[in-house]
């Protein structure tokens, strides 16, 4: 009875794992198979054509780009700001466990509430129309508790005699920060963005408020009224609207760059959390 | 100079958060104003006729979080217990890396395939109740269950992961077979993180817009009646971020009272996200024995 | 030195292009010829014009009135109430063609039998009256119908003919579609279905367009000839609206809409020209 329950546990274990990697893997290689067909040199460097029915995504690739790296550049100092204010500057665990919880409770905001946020603040009141300033902002805020949770972690598994090394050698705390965490902590935070710009890429609500469209923009030339394509937005808008046939293979062609894009992004992470992993538990 | 840097910063980042939270009160206050508690226990949503109430939003929202919950919690932990306890320590992280990356997946990706192969799916096999379309809150709640799949499973591994071999060790110790020291050691001590884990994937679940935006059939006012009845299950819905993601947010800023209704609902996802994250978080912590 | 090259002639290209751009955004419906038009005139004359299609003729409106854009693009007359809501512009209504609504069934419905429907059958259905094709000489099947999101033109046109004016429209609950591809995807894929949906898109294949039945009996169905001649009551014009008369960058692109090649799009896409009317 007992090998029973052993086995049947097992079973039940094994298969759940198997539905769960099964299902998945078997929902990317549907995107594979049907996106497959529409990867082609000119996907990548044209520009969409006939409401999305030919042509390609050149400007779609180059406006995500856009907002994710001025997402990364707004995001990186906020974060590493954060982060040392919580291992460093903050005294008292009772002020360090409050600004933990309130990154927590902002990792938990859905998405679509800071584009709301984004709408309100840069679209209608500073004026800015649609932006991709405005948009990587926004972003930016959105992977803010990803990249800072990350980084304290990382600060946190600095070894103490390195510090206790610094402070003995005469480094006040500002050179201590300067010295040894920051370089310290580079690779973590570099995993923690990249982590969080794969999220980014993904994200439809927070831009299609602030930031994209769906057809003309190129290249932006100053933040008011200028927005960017995107990627997730051209797949979401020609989800309900594309009007030919046509479409239907490059669509499915842009969700397959876009599932690219994010794996590439967290797949470059993974090297630095293999070695955090190692340090941790090695 | 790098302290006062630091604190600029972080003053900068958190007084964004508390301007999101400001903007979202004030600007929601003229349809608290018009409809009092209303706003929250109303069960119709007319906006032409200048009618607020969010309640079959809010319970697009939890029922659709529920059936997500319900369907993807007992898979999801099954293939924690089994990545967590009886993968070979080599495999276990390619499995994770791939599991992670597979909870990566954008949302409008997973729209697509909820429009593609779901909605069909959902019609036909309920064919026999009679529903609409297959745009349901039941679509809705199965394809969130597998956006939330990937993340119930890390988060489970990463909880019974948590707890120490040493406790493993002397289940076997004392003769209990693996199933066993799983079902009476392992599983009562990491409860905490695990509800955590479900915690949070509510969280998300809540959270979700494009993809749900697809395939909820985006129908207002549809509440259960009576009130434990099934039936809003299998007819379209809505939910509170698919009408923020919807039409009426783009014509609304003229109109200060509908205005401040969107934003109402923006206020209530915030607020009941914003509650999950934070249990989640204390109750995961709790388990750092 | 290459990549920098690069860099700069991305920079410049928007710049080549001239200083203007030209935005614009509304609804569905007419944005097909003018996405196509927007795309000649970016290729041939290296404008820079930026089309969207957010909250449909609503939005084109609001997002006029609200200065973001400087065309908008309508399938409905501008309102008294939106004409309140700014009261510092002038619209400028540009007609560019001329499209009609049509009550769209699945294919289910059009085989069971049911072609052609009452003004007042339409009420009953849209206020809940009847929920089953039975009761119009159909097979036996839930009528599933969608309703056009607010603010579409589309939607505007519809209670227009059945209620008179869009306030007068009743409340509903019914789920909701967006654009004009999301609406004939679900008709299509839907037992009992009906819907609002531009006539052009009707193919007769995936979706059918049901006739208008007069009181008198006679049955009108939506074709060009009596869209043209105005006999079909759902059809609508095609608008583009400017603030007061359009200017540089935006009367170049007016005038190719209303010259022979953008007309020739407008008919392409399965609408009727402004000579075509009558």
């Amino acid at each position: 009875m007992r090998k029973l329950t052993d086995v049947g546990v097992a079973i039940v274990a094994g298969c759940c794992a198997l539905i769960s990697v099964g299902l998945l893997v078997g929902l990317v290689a549907v995107i594979a198979a049907r996106g497959a067909p529409a990867l082609s040199w000119s996907f990548f460097t044209g520009q969409i054509r006939l409401v999305g029915a030919a042509g390609g995504i050149f400007w779609n690739l180059v406006g995500t780009l856009i907002l994710l790296v001025t997402a990364c550049a707004a995001c990186t100092p906020l974060a590493v700001g954060i982060a040392l204010l919580e291992r460093v500057w903050l005294t008292g665990e009772r002020r360090r466990s409050w600004l933990r919880t309130a990154l927590y409770a902002m990792n938990g905001l859905p998405s679509v509430l800071f584009g709301l946020f984004g709408f309100i603040l840069f679209v209608q009141w500073l004026g800015w129309g649609k932006s991709w300033l405005a948009g990587g902002l926004v972003l930016a805020l959105s992977m803010l508790p990803t990249v800072t949770l990350a980084l304290i972690e990382r600060l946190r598994a600095i070894p103490a005699r390195y510090v206790e090394a610094a402070a003995a050698a005469g480094l006040n705390r500002a050179q201590i920060v300067w010295a040894v965490l920051l370089p310290q902590a580079r690779g973590g935070l570099i995993t923690g963005t990249l982590l969080g710009l794969a999220r980014a890429a993904g994200e439809t609500a927070p831009i299609m408020f602030t930031a994209t469209i769906f057809a003309g923009a190129t290249f932006p030339t100053a933040i008011r009224d200028s927005p960017v394509l995107s990627l997730p937005y051209h797949i979401f808008i020609l989800a309900q609207d594309s009007f030919d046939p046509a479409v239907g293979t490059r669509l499915w062609g842009a969700a397959l760059v876009l599932l690219g894009l994010v794996f590439s992004l967290s797949l470059l992470a993974l090297p630095g959390r293999l070695k955090q992993h190692e340090e941790a538990h090695g | 100079m790098t302290r006062a840097l630091s604190w600029f910063l972080s003053l900068l980042a958190l007084g964004a958060l508390g301007l999101m939270l400001g903007i979202f009160t004030w600007q929601s206050g003229p349809v608290w104003q018009a409809e009092g508690i209303g706003y929250l226990t109303g069960g119709r949503w007319f906006f032409r006729q200048h009618q607020f109430g969010a309640l079959p939003m809010i319970y697009g929202s939890v029922v659709v979080s529920l059936v997500a919950l319900f369907l993807a919690a007992p898979i999801g932990l099954g293939a924690a217990v089994f990545t967590a306890e009886y993968l070979p320590p080599r495999a276990r992280m390619p499995v994770k890396t791939l599991i992670e990356l597979l909870a990566g997946i954008p949302s409008v990706v997973y729209g697509l395939l909820g429009i593609l192969l779901l909605r069909d799916w959902v019609y036909e096999r309920f064919a026999r109740f009679d529903p609409l379309s297959g745009d349901t809150l039941l679509t809705a709640g199965v394809l969130l269950a597998v956006m939330i799949l990937p993340t119930i499973v890390t988060l489970g591994d990463d909880a019974l992961r948590a707890v120490p071999a040493a406790q493993r060790r002397a289940a076997r110790a004392l003769g209990l077979l693996r199933a066993e020291s799983i079902l009476h050691v392992v599983l009562p001590q990491a409860r905490r993180g695990l509800g955590a884990a479900l915690l949070l994937a509510t969280g998300r679940a809540l959270g979700e817009t494009v993809a749900v935006f697809l395939v909820v059939g985006r129908q207002d006012n549809n509440l259960p009646s009576p009130w434990y009845s099934l039936r809003p299950l299998l007819e379209s819905g809505q939910m509170l971020t698919t009408k923020l993601g919807g039409a009426e947010t783009h014509i609304a800023w003229s109109d200060p009272v509908h205005w401040a209704a969107i934003v109402g609902l923006g206020l209530i996802l915030l607020a009941l996200t914003g509650a999950l994250a934070l249990f989640g978080a204390a109750f995961g912590r709790r388990s750092d024995a | 030195m290459r990549s920098s090259i690069w860099l700069l002639a991305l920079f410049a290209a928007p710049l080549l292009a001239g200083a203007e751009t030209l935005r614009i955004n509304g609804s569905t419906t007419v944005n097909l010829p003018v996405a196509e038009a927007a795309e000649i005139l970016r290729a041939e004359q290296k404008l820079d014009i930026q089309v969207d299609t957010q909250g449909g003729s609503a939005g084109g409106i609001s997002m006029l009135g609200d200065g973001l854009v400087q065309i908008g693009m309508a399938s409905k007359h501008v309102s008294d109430d939106d004409r309140a809501k700014y009261p510092a512009v002038r619209f400028h209504k540009i007609q560019i063609g001329e499209d009609a609504v049509a009550l769209i069934v699945s294919r289910d419905v059009w085989e069971g039998g049911v072609k052609a429907v009452t003004r007042q059958q339409m009420k009953d259905i849209y206020e809940g009256r009847i929920t089953n094709w039975e009761a119009l000489g159909g097979k036996p099947q839930r009528i599933a119908f969608f309703n056009k999101e607010p603010g579409r033109g589309t939607w505007e046109v519809f209670v227009h003919w059945l209620y008179g004016n869009a306030k007068a429209a009743p409340q509903v609950n019914f789920p909701e579609v967006g654009g004009n591809e999301e609406t004939r995807n679900k008709v299509a894929s839907t037992r009992g279905a009906l819907s609002q949906l531009s006539a052009s898109w009707a193919d007769g294949q995936k979706v059918f367009a049901l006739g208008l039945k007069l009181d008198a009996g006679t049955v009108i169905e939506p074709t060009n000839a009596n869209i043209a001649t105005r006999k079909y009551p759902l059809s609508r014009p095609l608008f583009l609206l400017t603030r007061g008369e359009p200017e540089g960058i935006a009367k170049i692109f007016v005038d190719f809409i209303l010259g022979e090649r953008g007309q020739e799009l407008v008919r392409k896409h399965g609408y009727l020209r402004l000579k075509d009317l009558k």
